[in-house]
């Protein structure tokens, strides 16, 4: 019941006219190193997160143990808010950029960083303001890579990184007598092969081509490693035969070497994992460290690995161009503070704690992520995480523009309007050639207006 | 607001109408018959219950109260009214995510959205979409509501139960039916597994082209008892006399339908029919929980797409443009509608009296 | 439905309030007959099942296993009834209904009122304009949401910054939204009503010297309870059921039921099975109040409906 506006208007304006004087106050007195002398009393940080399908328990009893020890550090509380979709986190990006309102700290999607930038309503980092957060030099220099168009320009800090491997069910593999996880995506479609037993229900890949991400992630990977890196200054190359050469392996997979369960085209990335870890498939892929607690509970506990995925591009003997270091997208989440924020120092000493070493070893240990922290990443011993911090330092950050976004909708919908070809069994080679047409006349129409603003 | 408003709107526009019809027949000639008097020459208007015309305007001259007027007109001019030019002045600016944050000062490009919406976007396979969907969605329904009326209307045991059972997928939130469907629409859901019974395969209801007619179905399935609730007030208005009439003729229940019960229905119908395709081509709530977004493009229909435009795309200009298109789309069926119904007024039976 | 017996007996009630035909007749049966039998038969089994089949569906799913549920089981393999229980945490739902219960019905109370004053004035006076009012309340049903969404946002958020009021986020933003929304069916309705209503009352009212207000209060509003009924429960739909605005302009607190409902949908696609048994349960649940509703109130609109034709 909030129908008493006015009790709460006065609250606000006492916590606006406190934040002021408490920013005043700060600003002046402290270069602080670690952003621990901020006075938080009284104030609310409020911090919009994505919501955490995998383990939305452990996610609420983390947000009260942080917002517990951030009170017990500032005196501040913290109130986190979550976003389901990333429609949702859009949404919410552009009423707050519009209404100059809203969170003060926002978890963002890496590929979703560009977007951001490009609207100006979040704070690109001083010095000053990387010293609040702990020093540059306290993050993984690979996980840098996508917070700014430049190092002088970086509005994302680096929270989690992400990046992206394959899992692969080593008695299946053996059983195949495949002695080492593919190198190159021909290598790993043979092998697949050898793996499927249709009959039994088991199936060489467990991918998701209904995710809402997956599907451009391989595209992108293929297409860059055969040489074309998608964007070209202000030109994009979609109706590049790279991309249409990944497309057709992708859907390959399930329509000509039907190495894929064909209810895949149906799965997100999660039943891919479900399907993984009931023993059914040889490969997870496009998976990340996030699934090793589901695993470890499963059917194939123990049984796993994980490997980099294939760089060398589909026809190819070895990587071209960047593809040697192509083996992920830079993938994790960053975090931004709004420009519009009253109270950006208690918003620092936030992001200050939640980067902390012993903070993101405690979360990599509850949810699985990879540390963006530089001296926790180093302290992980997991031989099972060898591959994923390999992968981690293969990773290739996407372009960095704000047209991004379009491109990345664009190369997913392409997917999306193929499923009901993928579940005859065949995509039409005209219907993809115009769907890709379609998706390169709108993707550079965006990366015009880029360029233009 | 018509996104979601069309179909909640319904549940109760029908027993208004009815109640308006009954009394003085459909309610624009009411709209109109009440209006006359100010066209000024007054005193012997035939409609409108304008019993006492004369009488009347004496007591209109008096002391307005108009002051009634001001709080509703302040609201309805300040939320709806100044947003509404608000977004027609975006769809003049170049407005997405590099000038969104200052919005005021994004550049004015005039009508460049405009012909961008027409000439390079898929606003004009858009407007096929919904039109053609909302029209086959309503040439279903109509047949379904009229059958369902005409059952309805002869006193049986359990009568009352049936009819609240009819009216059901009205009272439904627009969100929990596409919830529900959607459910019974997964490729290894309700609905394929019990196709599969009779041998038939499904296949994909929630991607791809059978998309269209998913949203066809929901939509037919939610909004029928819209037109058996219009069915049933025109029903209502049929004199006894006339029952009593056909009767002694020995009409068959054919022909006494076709020729004697339906044209009550005629003005009613028309009714529901504008208000219906209104409201489909607006209805945001069924395709955006059905199929989600980036939506598939044979279901991406004018609300998705302004939607996707502006909120995935960030392309607000273009997106206020399209929209307003939209408008246009609507506010035409809207004038003819306006037209219609007081056409009718002289035809329908029902407004006789 | 969890509230069949009250529909029963609800409509029970209306049916036997105000029939055309009363029902006792042979006779009037007789005549007023429409179809043949086996015909209504049909027409009634088949409509019935066409609805009840998908109602049922949700109530089964509700209580089904979420393997079940992707399965395409119609009847369920495993009872189980804990999805009602889990709904409360995982959704939300709780505070969501609050919040619904909260906006739609102040929305519902006030744009009654508001809409009677409104359409006395329409009905029974006569001034420059009035026909245009009439007109525009009609223009204005038909602009797409999807137009309005930002242009109000951003409005609010000037309020913010300019007014220092604040609006975006709170249960005072919706209703305001909502009630203006849906203020202009709700007048249409009131119009068409007391357009109905006689004068005599009123005028000897006036010649026992009441003022307009008071003509509306103690004439006007105690014969219009069906009129106002039908633009409240319209009002108060209108608010339960938004998902387009709610979305953008309310925050955890002031989550209405509807966005509450959508986000756990949403945010059940990225989870392994979707937990089909609690949105079904959840769905139930938001669906519940307003057919509640509309069976409490079933015998005005129903009433509203056949008193015409018996006139």
């Amino acid at each position: 019941m909030r129908f008493a506006p006015s009790a709460k208007l006065a609250a606000v304006a006492l916590t606006a006219a406190l934040a002021l004087t408490a920013c005043g106050g700060s600003g002046s007195s402290t270069s602080a190193s670690s952003g621990g002398a901020v006075d938080g009393a009284g104030k609310t940080l409020n911090v919009l997160t994505g919501v955490n399908n995998q383990y939305p328990e452990e996610q609420k009893k983390w947000q009260s143990d942080i917002a517990a020890k951030f009170k017990e550090k500032t005196g501040a509380e913290v109130k986190f808010e979550t976003f389901a979709s990333a429609n949702d986190e859009l949404t919410r990006i552009q009423t707050s950029v519009v209404s100059g309102q809203g969170p003060d700290v926002y978890s963002l999607g890496t590929t979703f960083t560009p977007t951001a930038y490009a609207t100006k309503a979040f704070v690109t980092l001083s010095d000053d303001d990387w010293k609040k957060v702990g020093g540059k030099d306290r993050f993984n220099p690979a996980a840098l890579g996508i917070s700014g168009p430049d190092s002088e320009h970086q509005a994302g800090i680096p929270f989690v990184s992400r990046p992206f491997v394959m899992a692969y069910n080593k008695d299946l593999l053996a059983a195949a007598g495949i002695e080492k996880p593919a190198t190159t995506w021909d290598e790993l479609a043979e092998q697949a092969k050898k793996m499927t037993n249709a009959g039994a229900g088991t199936y060489g890949l467990a991918t998701g081509y209904k995710d809402n991400f997956d599907p451009w992630k391989f595209i992108w990977a293929m297409s860059v490693q055969a040489g074309n890196p998608l964007v070209d200054g202000d030109k994009l190359k979609m109706d590049d035969p790279t991309v249409k050469k990944a497309y057709e392996t992708y859907f390959g997979w399930l329509t000509k070497d039907k190495v894929v369960d064909p209810a895949a085209i149906g799965w997100s990335n999660s039943n891919a994992v479900a399907a993984f870890a009931s023993g059914k498939a040889g490969y997870l892929m496009m998976t990340t460290s996030s699934s090793i607690p589901t695993l470890d509970k499963s059917a194939v506990a123990g049984k796993y690995a994980y490997s980099i995925m294939p760089t060398t591009a589909p026809g190819e003997s070895s990587p071209k161009g960047d593809g040697d270091k192509a083996a992920s997208i830079l993938s994790g989440d960053n975090v931004v503070v709004a420009d519009y924020s009253q109270q950006k120092d208690l918003a620092f000493a936030y992001i200050e704690l939640i980067t902390s070493k012993d903070e993101q070893l405690n979360y990599q240990k509850i949810f699985g992520e990879l540390p963006a922290n530089a001296e926790a990443l180093a302290s992980l011993t997991d031989p099972k995480l060898q591959p994923i911090a390999d992968a981690a330092g293969k990773s290739k950050a996407t372009p960095f523009t704000g047209a991004w976004g379009d491109i990345q909708l664009g190369l997913l919908n392409v997917t999306v309007q193929s499923i009901p070809d993928l579940a005859k069994g065949s995509v039409d080679e005209s219907a993809l050639e115009s769907r890709l047409k379609d998706a390169q006349s709108k993707g550079q129409a965006s990366l015009d207006r880029a360029a233009k603003s | 607001m018509s996104t979601d408003s069309f179909r909640e709107m319904k549940p109760v526009s029908g027993p208004a109408a009815h109640g308006q019809l009954a009394r003085s027949g459909p309610p624009e000639p009411a709209l109109d018959a009440g209006a006359s008097p100010t066209t000024g020459t007054g005193a012997l208007q035939p409609a409108g219950g304008g019993r006492k015309p004369v009488r009347r305007k004496g007591l209109s001259e008096r002391n307005r109260p108009l002051w009634m007027l001001i709080p509703g007109g302040v609201l309805m001019f300040v939320i709806i009214v100044v947003p509404l030019f608000l977004g027609i002045y975006m769809s003049a600016l170049n407005l997405d995510q590099y000038s969104l944050r200052k919005w005021v000062s994004a550049p004015f490009i005039g009508v460049e959205n405009f012909v961008e919406a027409l000439t390079n976007s898929p606003l004009l396979h858009s407007v096929w979409l919904s039109v053609s969907y909302s029209l086959i969605a309503m040439l279903v329904t109509l047949p379904l509501g009229i059958a369902a009326a005409v059952a309805t209307q002869n006193a049986f045991k359990g009568r009352a139960l049936v009819r609240s059972i009819f009216l059901i997928p009205y009272v439904l939130p627009s969100f929990v039916v596409a919830t529900v469907w959607r459910t019974m629409f997964q490729p290894d859901g309700v609905v394929n597994s019990a196709l599969n019974v009779f041998g038939i395969d499904g296949g994909l209801w929630l991607n791809g082209p059978q998309t269209y007619w998913t949203l066809i179905l929901v939509q037919i399935w939610a909004s029928w008892p819209f037109i058996y609730l219009l069915a049933l007030s025109g029903l209502q208005s049929v004199d006894h006399e006339v029952h009593e009439a056909s009767a002694l003729d020995g009409a068959l229940w054919w022909n006494k339908l076709r020729y004697v019960v339906f044209p009550y229905l005629k003005g009613p119908l028309a009714l529901a029919f504008l208000i219906g395709m209104l409201h489909h081509i607006n209805n945001f709530t069924l395709p955006f929980v059905l199929f989600g977004v980036p939506a598939p493009a044979d279901v991406e229909v004018l609300p998705i797409l302004t939607y996707v435009t502006s909120f995935q795309s960030f392309r607000f200009g273009l997106s206020a443009a399209m929209a307003f298109v939209s408008l246009v789309l609507i506010a035409i069926p809207l004038f003819i509608y306006l037209r219609a119904v007081k056409l009718d007024d002289a035809e329908t039976p029902g407004g006789k009296k | 439905m969890s509230a069949s017996t009250t529909s029963v007996r609800g409509t029970a009630r209306s049916g036997s309030g105000g029939t055309t035909f009363r029902p006792g007749s042979r006779r009037q049966h007789e005549v007023t007959r429409l179809l043949p039998g086996p015909m209504l038969a049909i027409i009634l089994t088949v409509l019935s099942a066409i609805v009840l089949i998908p109602v049922a569906y949700i109530f089964l799913a509700s209580v089904n296993s979420d393997i079940g549920v992707a399965n395409g089981e119609f009847w369920p393999s495993t009872f189980s009834l804990e999805n009602y229980t889990k709904i409360w945490s995982s959704v939300g739902l709780a505070k969501g209904l609050g919040n619904s219960v909260l906006v739609a019905g102040a929305t519902a109370v006030v744009s009654a009122a508001m809409s009677v004053s409104i359409a006395y004035v329409l009905v029974r006076y006569q001034f420059r304009g009035r026909l245009s009012i009439l007109r525009g309340l009609l223009a204005l049903q038909s602009v797409p949401g999807t137009l309005m969404v930002l242009p109000v946002f951003v409005l609010f958020s000037s309020a913010a910054s300019y007014l220092g009021v604040q609006v975006i986020g709170t249960q005072w933003g919706l209703f305001i939204t909502y009630l203006t929304f849906a203020m202009p069916f709700s007048t249409w309705v009131m119009v068409t009503y007391l357009r109905g209503l006689p004068r005599e009352l009123e005028e000897a009212a006036r010649i026992d010297g009441a003022s307009n207000l008071g003509v509306l209060v103690r004439i006007i509003l105690p014969l219009s309870w069906p009129g106002i009924v039908v633009s409240g429960i319209f009002a108060f739909l209108l608010g339960w059921n938004d998902v387009l605005f709610a979305s953008v302009m309310t925050r955890p607190d002031s989550q209405t039921a509807a966005v509450a409902l959508q986000v756990f949908g949403a945010s059940q696609e990225g989870g392994a099975i979707p937990l089909y048994g609690q949105m079904m349960a959840a769905s139930l649940v938001c669906a519940a109040p307003v057919v509640i509703l509309y069976l409490i109130f079933q015998r005005y609109l129903v009433g509203g409906l056949t008193a015409g034709g018996v006139k």
